[in-house]
């Protein structure tokens, strides 16, 4: 008990503040390269906070495939294609005005929106543990079977669109 | 359910044919496991029997056998239409491969139980067309139109994820019926985000079947797709769309139409004064069909705006995607042959009544069927919305439609005009292959049947 919290709401204060905060470092620093390591950052700020939510797995995941694969992909396409400078370009005032209206817009939406949730005392569903491993697993495999292996055509889909997107037309 | 299968089974059974060399087999063999499809598709509904599958994710009620039915109808059309423009691709296999997991995603929108299932299929039948809408790499205009579908789909994807997301964490599941005997449980007492989490997948899915404003995707990318590939999203996965539509909103949240009825009215009343309005500017017919489109999308979903929780509404929008689906493959099939040259405006079509009398009568079917003419099958569509609109409260849609309807015909016409009216520039015979004569002339027809006798489809429904 620090200051009246818990050492869980200290974690989630912590984790919170630096998401949000290298999440608007993604968008306001100039560079490519800064902007994909910011979000690398961010990702492991989430990860924190689904370690606390008792979800290892997707924790664990999120690291290997989002900060781990991914990123190193964004980083690949910006360093092969030379994207490494300065030069975004300009806005005008008009767009930039319409846009901070829809984002804000939309913020204000889901703020209001979600404000106020806590007090309906909404049960909690499910079990706790269900983001462990184990259960995941059983789950995955006996309630939500049918999307699990419906997602191998999807996969495959994708496979197929990027090699016929990427393979050289042979007349 | 078994077509699902078989369909999932024929996409990689067209993949396999590069490897095995058995790529002359592979069109009558994907022809073939279509009608087989389609045939137990059509014994599931004489069984008339509704299963759930694998723990209530998916299930085949008489409501999506029936959009099944239309959406594996016409794949076979469109295959046998694709026949010629499958053999000069290079890459055929992959080409099949894709159409058939669209085919795949397009069958599960119409039968989903579960949130996940819906999302699954949205992407399932999304991803193949990204690729296929940029799938003529040499063409500028074809890579904007997959990179402009890739960009807004995801972010699509995004909203219904959100929804989807926020409906969980209101609800606590992510089945259909349990949602909607939640939401009649508790009444009034929803969170807020629910509301949201609603009106998020109504964005979601407005942007999947094009209606304004979340169609600005729309006419550039029928314009920059392949013409075969604009006639396969704009019949089967505008059915497959609305299909999904329907099921979630009038079995889903029925209960709670109220926050949802008056957001879709305005969607409406834009898309039926933007689209006509719009196409009436058009020169490029591909685009005169993308915004006819939207026109159509908002047609039906006057249906679903309707809600009326009886046959009268279901029959009126499978009716209505039949007859939309018919005279799109007609009318594509068409436009695909006389665009071949690489024209695409409508004075491609001076004088085609000269140069082959039948396709232009076709193309003439097609088209008045599009703008609601009667004796074809475009006209009771559009009477049966009507019907359904004209007991609720949104009687000023009918005005809007009525009048916007008529700005159609005009657009519509100008390509009769051209055909008729209007002198050619060249003598050269269209050369059409007889697989698409046949199509053409089939689907034609069927316009025109469905269109004498409606009956045999408007009362499949008897509840």
């Amino acid at each position: 008990m620090l200051l009246g919290y818990t050492i869980t709401q200290w974690l989630f204060g912590i984790l919170s503040f630096l998401s949000i905060m290298f999440g608007l470092m993604v968008v306001f620093s100039r560079n490519p390269v800064n902007s994909v390591l910011y979000l690398v950052l961010t990702f492991f700020c989430i990860a924190g906070h689904y370690l606390l939510l008792n979800a290892q797995f997707l924790a664990v995941v999120h690291i290997v495939v989002y900060a781990g694969a991914i990123m190193v992909l964004f980083l690949f396409v910006i360093m092969l294609m030379d994207l490494n400078h300065d030069n975004e370009p300009q806005k005008t005032w008009l767009t930039k005005i319409i846009a901070g209206i829809a984002g804000g817009m939309l913020l204000c939406v889901l703020v209001g929106s979600l404000k106020g949730s806590e007090q309906l005392g909404i049960s909690q569903y499910g079990s706790s543990q269900i983001g462990m491993v184990k259960n995941l697993g059983k789950v995955l495999f006996s309630e939500f079977l049918f999307p699990f292996e419906i997602a191998s055509i999807l996969l495959l889909a994708a496979l197929v669109g990027s090699i016929m997107i990427g393979k050289k037309e042979i007349k | 359910m078994k077509g699902l299968l078989i369909i999932s089974g024929l996409g990689i059974l067209a993949m396999l044919a590069e490897i095995f060399k058995f790529k002359k087999l592979l069109f009558p063999m994907v022809l073939l496991g279509i009608v087989a499809a389609y045939a137990f598709n059509f014994m599931e509904w004489k069984t008339g029997m509704s299963i759930p599958y694998f723990d209530n994710m998916i299930g085949f009620d008489k409501l999506a056998i029936a959009f099944s039915g239309i959406i594996i109808a016409t794949a076979f059309f469109w295959f046998i239409l694709a026949n010629d423009y499958f053999e000069e691709e290079t890459s055929l296999v992959d080409h099949f491969a894709l159409v058939l997991f669209a085919l795949v995603g397009a069958l599960m929108l119409t039968s989903f139980k579960n949130m996940t299932t819906l999302f699954l299929g949205v992407e399932i039948m999304s991803i193949p067309l990204y690729v296929l809408a940029a799938s003529k790499k040499k063409d500028i205009k074809s890579n904007e139109a997959g990179f402009k579908y890739l960009i807004m789909g995801s972010f699509a994807s995004g909203f219904l994820l959100f929804g989807i997301a926020l409906i969980y964490g209101a609800t606590g599941s992510f089945d259909l019926m349990q949602i909607r005997s939640f939401i009649s449980e508790h009444g009034a007492d929803m969170p807020l985000f629910f509301y949201v989490g609603v009106v998020f997948m109504l964005i979601a899915m407005c942007f999947k079947v094009s209606a304004a404003p979340f169609h600005f995707w729309a006419p550039d990318v029928y314009q920059g797709s392949p013409t075969l590939i604009t006639a396969l999203m704009s019949t089967v996965v505008k059915t497959a769309a609305f299909a999904a539509f329907m099921r979630l909103f009038m079995v889903g949240f029925a209960e709670i139409s109220s926050v949802w009825t008056g957001i879709l009215a305005g969607v409406v009343a834009l898309s039926l004064i933007i689209a006509n309005f719009s196409a009436a500017m058009q020169n490029n017919v591909k685009r005169i069909l993308a915004y006819s489109s939207i026109s159509h999308a908002a047609f039906m979903l006057m249906v679903i705006l309707a809600n009326v929780r009886s046959n009268l509404s279901v029959n009126a929008l499978i009716y209505y995607s039949l007859a939309y689906s018919l005279g799109s493959i007609a009318a594509f099939g068409i436009v695909y042959n006389v665009t071949k040259k690489g024209n695409e405006n409508v004075d491609a079509f001076n004088g085609l009544a000269k140069r082959n009398p039948s396709l232009a009568l076709c193309m003439a079917v097609a088209m008045l069927s599009l703008a609601g003419i009667p004796i074809t099958s475009g006209f009771f569509a559009k009477y049966f919305v009507f019907t359904a609109m004209i007991g609720t409260q949104y009687k000023w849609l009918l005005i809007i439609a009525v009048l916007t309807s008529a700005v159609g015909v005009y657009y519509y016409l100008r390509v009769v005009i051209a055909m008729y009216f209007k002198k050619q520039d060249t003598h050269e015979p269209i050369a059409i292959e007889r697989s698409n004569i046949i199509v053409i002339v089939l689907t034609t027809a069927a316009t025109i049947a469905i269109g004498i006798v409606p009956g045999i489809v408007a009362e499949m429904f008897e509840f």
